[in-house]
């Protein structure tokens, strides 16, 4: 099962899902903020979330996890 | 199928799909822009509504202009522009005139009728520089112009503001002068009276049609009367006026008698409403115009993706970015396109497609994030809607090689501006701007402009906006348009970030300046709205959404119906210029390559 991965450096500014959310591909997951415009994460396949790796206010990396889904 | 075939096949019969299918419906984007929409419409409605109503205008004999448009354009045609135009806030709420794109007779023309609701089509404020822009469109499209006309005069108790100015009330009859000189003919249907002002909209045109009721006189019955040597009005001047103005109620100067019997000035006469409306149409079909088949590179396709898909696609909210190959796919024949180096300039999209089967250059803002980009620096990363220097370049390039081909331009805006700070400047942004005005200055084809979402600082300029007075016919927005110098959140820190510190270090409360901060930022939103700016004319209209393709097969349709020069298409080197960029530099594919 792929993961959300966040194409980009920023900071995580929404996180919509909770844990055992039944997700379906294209779905919005997090909104990260970079460059003062908000970029959408999308879940790549559909799936459950199964851990949420990142918090809201936090600073993440291209190609980091932020959502492991099951 | 068309019994015409086409030149070169291979580069225009199927060009590089783009964009996908919508996925998902943004539903609640879709009923904000909606929303939108609504409100323009009921201003639309106020102003169909307003002046005299219809069924007492139809009671007299006459038709409403509205109902005349109706008759003599052809179904689903109709482009309307300056709808709500309104830049001086008459207590009309508009400038007694209606005008707009449509085919009449099978030809593209540009359509501006008196609205006859209002004060008997009076002039009033703002007319003059509606009328100057109708003018305008049709000399940069090339198209002629057909007159509804309807005019009582001048506004008397606003004539300082209509009569005089550089834009008055005598612009538009050196505008139609203007015209004929460059071969553009002007078809006037004259209705009821125009003494005076109303008089030179009539004799300005090149052919005169007449109702039977007409007339058209250098003065009307009020300034015959009115011209009284004492200087005031007493009990025998009054006494004067009535006898006078009732002789002239009963005849009228410049009736039919006159200008048809006597100076022959009225070509034809019709006895009834739609009688002129018929001529004018049967003056339209003499008018000469190229067949489209003739410039056609392919047959006319609808996209693959519907236009209310748009409603998802561009986001109300201005912080969220969208994929602008999937806006151009609802515009393009069968979403077909051929890019203008997509690996040069990452921030601007430039190339080539057609529309109704004709091919057409498009320039519009990238949006999202540009990973290492600009190339200029590491300092920081590149954001679509800014302009930075390989795009401004790469724009200026493009308008060059479109113009050579004589090729059409539709610029589509939604811009934050050009990059800024030192490392900018050092990368020559503020000339590369300046350039490009000048390539766009340089061309001689006509240029649309479409302010998609947001229209930001000098890039509005430079990106074919609407201050292109030689090349831009017309600009349109939509319900997501914002124009404006900058953001109003931005302009407040301008304004107010020193004042903040100040009253910090005095140990002042922060709240009067925070409220007018606030204050400042409601106000840039309101006067950004799309509502105010087609108002004042930052654009000559907003339009639906689904509705952008239609304005888009106007424009282009209107430019190819007697364009003023031509490429032929075996001769054309933008399209070459694409394809030999992709073979050698991207897809590496050459036969030396391979």
């Amino acid at each position: 099962m792929a993961n959300v991965e966040s194409p980009m450096a920023g900071k995580v500014w929404k996180i919509l899902v909770k844990v055992g959310d039944a997700i379906a591909e294209d779905d919005e997951v997090i909104i990260l903020e970079a460059l003062k415009m908000e970029n959408p994460v999308f879940a790549p396949e559909d799936g459950v979330v199964k851990e949420i790796l990142v918090k809201e206010g936090q600073q993440v990396e291209e190609g980091d996890i932020l959502v492991s889904l099951e | 199928m068309s019994e015409f075939e086409y030149s070169m096949p291979r580069y225009f019969k199927k060009m590089d799909d783009l964009g996908k299918a919508l996925k998902k419906v943004n539903t609640k984007n879709a009923e904000e822009l909606l929303a939108v929409e609504a409100e323009l419409d009921a201003e639309v409605d106020r102003i169909k509504a307003g002046g005299k109503p219809s069924e007492k205008v139809n009671a007299g004999g006459e038709w409403t202009a509205w109902q005349r448009i109706e008759y003599l354009v052809e179904p689903g045609t109709w482009c309307p522009l300056h709808t709500i135009y309104d830049p001086t806030s008459n207590e009309e709420g508009t400038t007694g005139v209606i005008d707009g794109l449509g085919k009449v007779n099978g030809k593209w023309v540009v359509v501006i009728a008196s609205d006859n609701k209002y004060l008997a089509g009076a002039w009033i404020p703002g007319q003059a520089d509606n009328i100057t822009r109708v003018t305008d469109i049709a000399k940069r499209m090339n198209l002629p112009l057909v007159w509804i006309l309807n005019c009582s005069g001048v506004k008397l108790s606003h004539q300082e503001e209509v009569y005089a100015n550089r834009i008055g009330g005598g612009t538009p009859f050196y505008r139609h002068n203007e015209l004929e000189q460059l071969g553009l003919p002007i078809i006037v249907g004259i209705y009821g009276t125009n003494p005076a002002g109303g008089g030179y909209h009539s004799i300005s045109p090149t052919i005169l049609i007449a109702h039977q009721k007409a007339n058209m006189a250098v003065g009307g019955a009020g300034i015959v009367g009115g011209m009284s040597p004492k200087g005031y009005i007493d009990e025998e001047a009054a006494q004067s006026l009535i006898d006078a103005t009732r002789q002239f109620k009963s005849a009228p100067p410049g009736r039919v008698e006159i200008h048809h019997g006597v100076t022959g000035f009225f070509r034809e006469v019709a006895e009834t409403e739609e009688g002129v409306l018929d001529k004018i149409k049967k003056y339209v079909g003499a008018l000469p115009a190229y067949n489209p088949e003739f410039f056609r590179v392919a047959d006319p396709v609808e996209p693959k993706f519907a236009g209310e898909d748009l409603y998802s696609i561009v986001p109300v909210n201005q912080r969220r970015g969208y994929e602008i190959y999937d806006v151009l796919a609802r515009l393009f024949d069968n979403s077909e396109h051929s890019e203008y180096k997509p690996d040069y300039g990452l921030e601007m999209y430039t190339g080539i497609a057609k529309i109704d089967g004709l091919l057409c250059g498009f320039v519009a803002n990238k949006q999202g994030v540009l990973k290492n980009y600009p190339e200029y620096t590491k300092e920081y990363i590149g954001i679509g809607g800014k302009l930075y220097h390989q795009g401004l370049i790469k724009m200026s390039e493009f308008v060059t090689l479109c113009n050579r081909d004589k090729l059409p331009i539709v610029w589509i805006q939604d811009t934050t501006g050009i990059d800024v700070g030192d490392i900018a400047e050092s990368a020559e942004l503020l000339g590369l701007g300046q350039s490009l005005i000048y390539s766009i200055q340089n061309t001689d084809v006509p240029q649309m402009e479409i302010t998609l979402r947001k229209g930001t600082a000098a890039a509005h300029y430079v990106l074919g906006g609407p201050q292109g007075g030689k090349t831009n016919a017309f600009s349109i927005g939509t319900a997501a348009t914002e124009i404006n110098v900058m953001h109003g959140e931005t302009a407040a820190a301008a304004m107010y970030s020193r004042r903040l510190v100040k009253d910090q270090d005095s140990g002042k409360s922060l709240d009067g300046t925070i409220a007018k901060m606030n204050d400042l930022i409601k106000a840039y939103s309101e006067k950004s709205r799309p509502a105010y700016c087609a108002k004042k004319g930052f654009v000559d209209e907003i339009v639906k959404m689904s509705a952008l393709r239609n304005y888009i097969k106007a424009f282009v349709g209107g430019v190819y119906q007697n364009p003023k020069s031509i490429c032929p298409v075996h001769q054309l080197i933008t399209p070459r210029v694409i394809k030999d960029h992709m073979d050698v530099y991207v897809n590496k594919c050459t036969v030396r390559e391979t």
